[in-house]
């Protein structure tokens, strides 16, 4: 799995490609918690176009991000989630709790609920 | 009783890095006994939260332990009724009881996600401690 990250005003974009698993989780948990409880930026955004496959490591990555992000008052999105990857969220019946748009352009345009 | 058939037998490392090509030969043989691409899908999901749940809980995180995983044909009814039984094996620690009830998911916590993935996507999913061996069976027919 790569991780990399673009800086815009305010908001940091984080690339990922990859499988999320137990073996690279850590990875992406850590990167989150960077921007959102030290550096404290107001939206972060996490393209999973190319991420095929998530495991609840994974998950429990993104839940940690999220819940970071309602400390600090700020925003997490998601967008181009996989299939699988949709499935699996839907699965934990969290989907509901993540902000989630279908591509980049929607998730820079969408506004804060 | 149920006919079975090995059809795969892998042993590997509790290192989190061979998930990845486990995930890889997994689907395959799910595609072998006739289960739907989401089927397999599940099917895959539910094999990698096991080998997680034996690295972090059975073997602590431990890299260099050893984990067993027999893939079975099984048939029912005359053939009438075909799925995969799938028996994980480590020498691990025993787990705690709770760690077997799993958590509710739904709520905003980053714990417990696993037990609940496998028991989805699989129709059976047992644990029996046979000496020092847990064995974990998870069974799934095709529909």
């Amino acid at each position: 799995m790569e991780i990399s990250a673009r800086h815009l005003e305010n908001t940091t974009i984080f690339d990922v490609i990859g499988d999320i698993d137990l073996a690279n989780s850590p990875a992406v948990r850590k990167a989150l918690l960077v921007e959102l409880r030290e550096k404290k930026i107001p939206r972060v955004i996490m393209n999973l176009q190319r991420v095929k496959y998530i495991d609840s490591s994974g998950i429990a990555s993104l839940v940690e991000g999220l819940k970071a992000s309602r400390d600090v008052q700020s925003r997490l999105i998601l967008f181009g989630l996989s299939k699988s990857a949709r499935e699996v969220l839907q699965l934990s019946r969290l989907i509901k709790l993540f902000e989630i748009y279908e591509n980049e352009e929607q998730a820079l345009a969408a506004e804060s609920a | 009783m149920p006919r079975r058939q090995l059809l795969l037998r892998l042993q590997l490392l509790s290192n989190p890095a061979v998930l990845c090509g486990v995930r890889g030969a997994v689907s395959p043989i799910a595609e072998v006994v006739g289960f739907s691409e989401e089927d397999c899908r599940a099917i895959t999901l539910a094999v990698d939260e096991a080998i997680a749940n034996i690295i972090r809980h059975a073997y602590d995180g431990k890299l260099d332990r050893a984990i067993e995983i027999r893939f079975n044909q099984i048939s029912l009814e005359n053939g009438k009724k075909n799925g995969l039984e799938i028996i994980l094996l480590d020498h691990g620690a025993k787990p705690k009881p709770d760690a077997l009830e799993g958590l509710p998911p739904g709520e905003l916590r980053s714990g417990g996600l696993g037990l609940h993935f496998m028991r989805q996507s699989m129709d059976t999913v047992v644990h029996k401690r046979v000496g020092s061996t847990n064995r974990l069976y998870m069974v799934k027919f095709v529909r």
